[in-house]
């Protein structure tokens, strides 16, 4: 698997960002408020607060789902839209959105077809990463056939298609049982490993996000804004990370971090503006 | 294979414990014929003039199918327009409900006059008026419940509309379609029959009925009628065939 070589050394560069909701109007909600983000080339950025936060709205204006009121998100060294055309990341959502009428290769396949790849070319790359997701055996099942798990290995290997320097990943494991959601983040540790993909991860889970990630953005509501970073650094991550003192430390030092609490824990980092 | 002849033998005999208790009655209660025939009495009809079955039945189903292919393109278009089109689709859906409420069948003996009464005209657009109904209705539904998801996955392609109504629209409202298509089928044999009690050509299931009937022949009349009920269950049952074929993914749980 190569790793694309990304224009800058910054996967990601939010400045400014400002999104409101029926601006003007009696229910106006101010869903981000002047968010300031780098993500790293290669790092794993997790977006971490409660419902209402804006994390998601965070996520959809980098991916230029939705136009930021005030300010502007740059990915690869080019505005979101941009990056967008040009394909330089990959989406995945808590539900799978695969397509039933498509069987399990050709939905990974999606989006090499709109990208005009050829037919054999399509099914070779579709190939190689359902193997790498451990599904190549699945290729022409449909997608309700599958279980949870497997469906959004599925989009993560859809989401990988093209090749994307950046990966946008909205809640994906947010509808799996524990068990099954543990051995994903795993796989996903993996796929980044061998992919060297920068991520931006947004979930609602401390463990998680404490595990998978470099670095733990944490937001708050109303209005939605980044109230903190935690730099997490736990090393190559293993089985027994889960069950580690500094684990529990930076889980610790997230959550005291969503209620708001400034005194310091162990494996504590205040960024702060970046 | 046992599974599916499990399904398939509680009907069977109902229809035949049915049949039985029917002959039984008329039988032994001696109903006249035009109260109720026995179905041995409908069933010696419909065999022993198997080729006037037949013709009918083909005349009237040539209608159906003329009017339930005309419908459904002009269904389809409309659908498309209508997604295509927000203001269009706010225009035209609470047009369409006021076209269901039009007793379409009843303006057959206008249409006779408009058109020849002599052709088959005037029943194909009757037929297709009220084949139409279905088809737009469902199919611009699944043309617009895509999951909002897999809108957003298909932006985050880069998807142009277009392409958005090709690989995401038109695959989600096919399920739609066939729903559809299962009404409106066997509801063309229907309004073709129905439109055929107005008068011209004779050759149709309904002229035959009703002529039958007018006849004191009343057998044969519900010979005509079995004729009927088989012609829109053979219309019924090639959709649920095209459906298994062409639409596999129908009917399964949607994958979330």
């Amino acid at each position: 698997m190569n790793v694309t070589s990304p224009v800058s050394t910054t996967a990601v560069e939010a400045t400014g960002i400002w999104k409101v909701f029926n601006e003007g109007q009696a229910n106006e909600v101010t869903a981000l408020q002047d968010i300031n983000l780098t993500v790293e080339s290669g790092e794993f950025v997790s977006l971490i607060g409660p419902s209402g936060c804006g994390k998601s709205t965070l996520l959809r204006v980098i991916a230029d789902l939705t136009q930021p009121t005030k300010g502007s998100a740059e990915v690869a060294g080019m505005s979101a839209a941009e990056a967008r055309k040009q394909q330089r990341y990959g989406m995945a959502f808590q539900q799978a959105a695969l397509f039933d009428w498509r069987t399990v290769q050709r939905n990974v396949e999606l989006p090499l077809e709109l990208q005009g790849w050829s037919k054999s070319n399509r099914a070779a790359r579709a190939m190689e990463l359902l193997e790498m997701v451990q599904l190549a055996d699945f290729a022409s099942h449909r997608p309700w056939e599958l279980s949870g798990g497997m469906q959004q290995r599925v989009a993560i290997a859809r989401s990988l298609a093209v090749d994307p320097p950046l990966l946008l990943m909205d809640e994906p494991f947010g509808a799996l049982d524990e068990m099954t959601r543990e051995r994903m983040q795993n796989e996903l540790l993996r796929i980044r490993q061998e992919t060297g993909k920068s991520v931006i991860f947004v979930t609602h889970s401390i463990p998680e996000a404490v595990y998978l990630s470099d670095r733990v953005v944490v937001m708050s509501p109303r209005p939605g804004r980044i109230t903190d970073i935690v730099s997490v650094s736990l090393g190559e991550r293993d089985e027994d990370t889960r069950e580690a003192d500094a684990f529990y430390a930076s889980v610790t030092a997230v959550r005291e971090a969503l209620r708001g609490r400034t005194s310091g824990g162990a494996a504590r980092a205040r960024v702060g503006e970046v | 294979m046992n599974g599916r002849l499990r399904a398939v033998w509680p009907p069977v005999i109902i229809a035949l414990l049915f049949l039985s208790a029917w002959q039984l009655l008329v039988v032994v209660q001696d109903i006249k014929p035009f109260l109720l025939p026995s179905p041995s009495l409908i069933l010696g009809n419909f065999f022993g003039d198997f080729s006037l079955m037949f013709n009918a039945a083909l005349y009237t189903g040539t209608t159906a199918i003329l009017g339930l292919m005309f419908g459904t393109a002009v269904g389809l278009v409309i659908a498309l327009i209508a997604q295509r089109f927000g203001v269009v689709n706010k225009l035209i859906t609470p047009l369409a409900a006021g076209l269901a409420a039009v007793p379409i069948i009843a303006l057959t003996p206008i249409l006779n006059n408009m058109f020849s009464i002599t052709s088959r005209t005037p029943k194909v657009i009757i037929t297709m008026i009220i084949v139409f109904f279905p088809i737009f209705v469902n199919v611009t539904r699944g043309l617009i419940q895509v999951q909002p998801v897999q809108l957003e996955l298909m932006r985050s392609m880069n998807a142009q509309p277009r392409t958005v109504l090709r690989q995401l629209r038109i695959p989600n409202a096919i399920p739609f379609f066939f729903t559809a298509m299962k009404i409106a089928a066997p509801l063309s044999v229907i309004a073709a029959l129905v439109s055929e009690y107005f008068g011209g050509p004779q050759q149709g299931l309904g002229s035959r009925i009703a002529s039958s009937a007018a006849n004191t022949a009343y057998g044969r009349a519900w010979a005509y009628v079995v004729a009927s009920i088989i012609t829109g269950l053979i219309f019924y049952l090639i959709v649920l065939a095209v459906e298994r074929w062409a639409a596999p993914w129908t009917g399964r749980a949607r994958s979330a």
